[in-house]
C-alpha cells in the first residue's frame, strides 16, 4: 500500500495557506476520508466481535452464577425454614408472644443477611474486564503495514479461566470480610469473627431459643455447614 | 492494469484487516462480558431456587426433630409426609440450571410442602426476600 504511506507522508499545509494548493487539499482529503471509513470498520469490527463473543460465552456465564448462587443461598433458605418451622411450633403450642417476636426478628435478620449476601455476589461479577476501544484505535497507525498480532491463541482462554477464578476468590474473600454493621440486627452486636458475624449472631440466638423452647438442639443439627 | 489489481487488492485487504482488527479485539470484550452478564443473571435465579428448596428443607428438617418420639397416628402420617419431602428434596439438583425437570420437580415438591403443612395445621409464615421465592399462600 505505498500510495497510503506516499499520502500520509504528505504534510497538509495549514487550512489558511492551501487555499491554492489544490493538489495536497485533495489528498489531505482522501487521506482523511480513508482514516475515517478504517475507524469505521474497526467499530463495527468490534461490535459484530462483542456480539459473537457474547452470544459464546453467555450460557456458560449463567450456568456459573446459578450454581454459586443456588450453593452459597440454600444455606440462608435453611436457616428460614427452620426459624418458620419454630415459628408454627409456637404458634400451635400457644407460647408467649415475646419469642414470636424474637423470631420473628431472627427471620427478618436473616432476610437481610441473605438480599446482603446476594447484592453481593452480583456486583463482584459485575466488574468488567476492560478493553478501552479508543486507545486501541489511537493505538492503531493506519500506515502500519507488519502483519497483526496473532491474537487469538489458548493463553486467552487460560486468562478468562484466571480472571474466573479471581472474581471467585475475590467474591469468598470479599463475603468473609462481609461488614454487616449497617444491618440493624448488628447495631448491637461485637463482631466475634470475620466471616459473617450476624449470621453467627443468628444461628446463636437460634439455639438459645430452641432450649428456651425446651426442645432438643439436635433440630439444628442441618445447619452445622452455615 | 497489474498495478491497479494490486491496489484494489490492497484496499479490500485493508478494509477486512481493519474490520477483522476490531472484530478480534470485539470478541474478546465480549467474550468477557457474556461470563460476566451470565453469572450475573444466573445468579439471581440459582439464589432464587436455592433459597426456596432450602426452605422446604430447613422447615422439614426442622418439623422432623420436633415431631421426634411422637407416636399417634396422625404424627406417623405427618412423618411419612415429611420424609417423602425430605427424599424429594434431596434428589433435586438445585444447583443445574440444565436439569431438565427442573420446573416439574420444584412444582412437585411445592406440593407436597403444601400437603405436610396442612398436615400439621401450620401457617408457613416465609419472610420472602426482596426478590421473593414464589411462595404465597
Amino acid at each position: 500500500m505505498s500510495w497510503v504511506q506516499a499520502a500520509s507522508l504528505v504534510q497538509g499545509p495549514e487550512e489558511d495557506g492551501d487555499v491554492f494548493d489544490e493538489e495536497a487539499d485533495e489528498s489531505l482529503l482522501v487521506q482523511r476520508e480513508w482514516q475515517s471509513h478504517m475507524q469505521r470498520r474497526v467499530k463495527e469490527g468490534y461490535r459484530d466481535g462483542i456480539d459473537a463473543g457474547k452470544a459464546v460465552t453467555l450460557q456458560q456465564g449463567f450456568n456459573q452464577g446459578y450454581k454459586e448462587g443456588a450453593e452459597v443461598i440454600i444455606n440462608y433458605g435453611q436457616l428460614r425454614g427452620t426459624l418458620s418451622a419454630l415459628l408454627s411450633w409456637c404458634h400451635l403450642h400457644d407460647d408467649s408472644s415475646a419469642l414470636v417476636s424474637k423470631i420473628n426478628n431472627l427471620l427478618d435478620a436473616v432476610g437481610q443477611c441473605e438480599d446482603y449476601v446476594l447484592r453481593h455476589l452480583r456486583s463482584v461479577t459485575s466488574q468488567p474486564h476492560v478493553v478501552d476501544l479508543l486507545d486501541s484505535l489511537q493505538d492503531m497507525d493506519l500506515s502500519h503495514v507488519a502483519p497483526a498480532e496473532e491474537k487469538i491463541d489458548e493463553a486467552k482462554d487460560e486468562r478468562f479461566c484466571e480472571n474466573n477464578a479471581e472474581f471467585n476468590k475475590n467474591c469468598s474473600k470479599n463475603l468473609s470480610q462481609v461488614d454487616c454493621s449497617s444491618l440493624e440486627c448488628c447495631r448491637a452486636q461485637e463482631h466475634e469473627r470475620p466471616e459473617n458475624p450476624s449470621l453467627t449472631w443468628i444461628l446463636e440466638q437460634t439455639a438459645s431459643l430452641v432450649k428456651q423452647l425446651g426442645v432438643s438442639i439436635d433440630i439444628l443439627q442441618h445447619l452445622k455447614q452455615l | 492494469m497489474a498495478g491497479d489489481q494490486d491496489m484494489f487488492d490492497a484496499v479490500v485487504m485493508a478494509d477486512e484487516r481493519f474490520h477483522g482488527e476490531g472484530y478480534l479485539e470485539g470478541y474478546e470484550e465480549g467474550s468477557s462480558l457474556g461470563i460476566i452478564e451470565g453469572r450475573r443473571h444466573g445468579t439471581l435465579h440459582g439464589a432464587k431456587v436455592g433459597s426456596e428448596i432450602g426452605c422446604y428443607q430447613g422447615f422439614a428438617f426442622a418439623w422432623r426433630g420436633l415431631l421426634h418420639g411422637c407416636t399417634t397416628e396422625r404424627d406417623s402420617k405427618k412423618m411419612k409426609v415429611l420424609e417423602a419431602l425430605i427424599g424429594m428434596i434431596q434428589k433435586f439438583p438445585y444447583d443445574d440450571p440444565t436439569y431438565d425437570k427442573l420446573h416439574e420437580d420444584l412444582d412437585r415438591i411445592r406440593g407436597k410442602f403444601k400437603q405436610l403443612c396442612s398436615l400439621l395445621n401450620v401457617q408457613p409464615d416465609f419472610k420472602i426476600s426482596a426478590e421473593g421465592s414464589g411462595l404465597s399462600f
